[in-house]
């Protein structure tokens, strides 16, 4: 270890200039200024260190991403498009360049932690990325930044990856790039899709053919608060968890399930996300010490979002 | 199959075609002559795991239907003992469907509605429906399944990129217009609108959208501005959502 600090945030100023056009759209860059702000004021800020992050190779992108989905992406920012498929992914001149950058922080985070330079990482990023589809974007993401994450922690031989994901919103993305197989999982808690977006993320979907027993969904109804999500993650995550074995986890850390954040009709606390932080922390010491990293998906009411992202690190670290 | 022979036919327009059967059946089903031995019928039963089965003449001209109870119902006991079983196995393997399918059956015309669907398999709790033309040829078949599937893709049941927002029925005069100008000036997309008077004691009257938006935010901004509030969600088990 080079470093006494306990907790090292991966994030870059520039991924402020994500352009969402102000207006309605909710995915600003207040998010992660807000972030920043608290946690400098804040108990855990003098166990923290920032570093900047390396962006993305096209090869790690076109890990999970189709290289016509790069070029239309690429080919819509040059032609000043401020949109893609849907006023959702709203976009601007760096946006293409940005998404690269946002992708870089797992990978980052990855180096680190694998150097020894840190033993607990979380990626303050946006744009964030789990609705985001081989070959499209959806719901604000662009590039899958968890399931990128995971195909290079594989490719440095760490081949059963569990993503853990608690954005009030299923991570579409995630679940396909994984449902066919054998060494990767995904488990998602997440508000049901009878009612919220993107509308998947069934009960009882599992995985497909070999993949099958590899997925968990647990969607919750609106209106759930913290009980019920605890007893999710000693439950049925838990038990899964201990027959998986994983060797490496990637939270998809999304704060959008707050009840103050109306992206969701979830009522999760504050105190939650510390919850779900420490559980995190002794998952990491049952299977896999030092290999955890957390990358930010959603969280917009920035009131409830700087304090839960804090209280997720106090937990975790 | 029991009761009596009746069709449901509905004048097909050019609209709303979305809402007949002949877009949700299985075409071109598998049907059996009713001159065919109750062994072949079997067959093709147990080979494609159907439950019943069309039984036409030579110009498809539907006559009846079989249906796997029916087969088994003219099957030998397996608790007679095994000499008689083998008779009567015989005897049956050698009889006809045209002995054995229902003549009272209930069908659809390629023009019903799925509600008319609905409405049969639930006053008569059947799950399965021949649809014919004009002619009375078969022309496929609409089980429960396809039922469900086609309420699925009128309700857009899973529709990825999509959520359903649950308001308020206020009841107010208008209030529907207010709502779809006020998704129309944020340029949101609202693929389905429903309004339901609910049920006393039960659920509260609603209007639900199905939006092709994340923005979650943005919309309930609209439904406050129409002067519309959410329904609150809680769990029925936990006490209704009133
Ligand atoms: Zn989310």
């Amino acid at each position: 270890m080079t470093s006494h600090k306990h907790i090292t945030i991966v994030t870059d100023s520039s991924l402020l200039d994500h352009d969402t056009g102000g207006g309605d759209h909710p995915e600003v860059p207040a998010r992660l200024t807000s972030i920043k702000e608290y946690l400098s004021a804040s108990s855990v800020f003098s166990k923290i260190q920032y570093v900047t992050p390396d962006p993305a190779t096209r090869g790690q992108i076109t890990s999970f991403h189709t290289e016509s989905w790069l070029f239309r992406f690429e080919e819509s920012v040059l032609s000043g498009k401020t949109y893609i498929d849907h006023p959702d992914n709203q976009i601007g001149y760096e946006s293409f360049e940005l998404a690269m950058l946002s992708a870089g922080t797992g990978i980052s985070a990855i180096d680190l932690l694998e150097q020894g330079e840190t033993e607990c990482v979380f990626c303050l990023t946006r744009p964030p990325g789990h609705h985001a589809e081989a070959n499209m974007p959806l719901g604000f993401c662009f590039f899958n930044n968890c399931v990128i994450a995971a195909r290079y922690w594989q490719s440095l031989g760490s081949q059963r990856v569990c993503i853990f994901d608690f954005d009030a919103h299923h991570g579409n993305g995630i679940q396909s790039a994984f449902e066919h197989e054998t060494d990767t999982l995904y488990i998602s808690i997440h508000e049901h899709p009878s009612f919220s977006y993107p509308g998947t993320g069934w009960a009882e979907e599992h995985g497909q053919g070999a993949g099958t027993g590899t997925i968990l969904n647990l969607p919750v109804n609106p209106g759930t608060g913290d009980e019920q999500v605890i007893a999710l993650l000693d439950g049925p995550v838990l038990e899964l968890l201990e027959s998986f074995k994983p060797e490496a986890f990637i939270i998809a850390a999304g704060f959008d399930g707050h009840g103050e954040d109306d992206m969701s009709g979830l009522a999760y606390s504050t105190n939650l996300y510390r919850n779900i932080g420490s559980r995190i922390k002794q998952w990491e010491k049952q299977f896999c010490p030092g290999h955890v990293v957390s990358l930010l998906e959603g969280g917009y009411a920035l009131t409830a979002l700087a304090p839960s992202v804090e209280a997720y690190l106090d937990g975790l670290s | 199959m029991a009761s009596c022979n009746r069709t449901v036919t509905r004048q097909v327009t050019a609209t709303g075609k979305k809402m007949f059967v002949y877009y949700y059946m299985t075409p071109e089903p598998v049907t059996i002559t009713s001159e065919s031995t109750v062994s072949e019928a079997t067959d093709i039963i147990n080979r494609h795991g159907f439950r019943h089965l069309p039984v036409v003449d030579e110009q498809m001209v539907l006559q009846g239907m079989v249906t796997d109870r029916d087969l088994r119902s003219v099957c030998p006991s397996t608790i007679l003992d095994p000499g008689e079983r083998k008779n009567i196995l015989a005897r049956v393997s050698r009889s006809f469907v045209l002995d054995i399918m229902s003549k009272d059956f209930f069908q659809l015309q390629a023009s019903a509605t799925i509600d008319d669907a609905l409405q049969l398999f639930t006053n008569h709790r059947i799950g399965t429906l021949p649809v014919v033309n004009r002619q009375q040829q078969v022309v496929g078949i609409f089980s429960l399944n396809d039922m469900m599937a086609a309420y699925q893709k009128l309700f857009g049941l899973g529709e990825r990129g999509s959520m359903l927002i649950a308001i308020k029925d206020s009841g107010k005069e208008g209030i529907l217009g207010v709502l779809a100008k006020g998704l129309d000036e944020q340029a949101i997309e609202c693929s389905r609108l429903i309004r339901s008077p609910g049920r006393p004691g039960h659920e509260p009257a609603a209007i639900y959208l199905r939006v092709n938006t994340c923005n979650a935010s943005l919309v309930h901004r609209v439904v406050e501005q129409a002067g519309l509030c959410l329904l609150s969600p809680k769990n029925p088990a936990d006490g209704g959502n009133a």
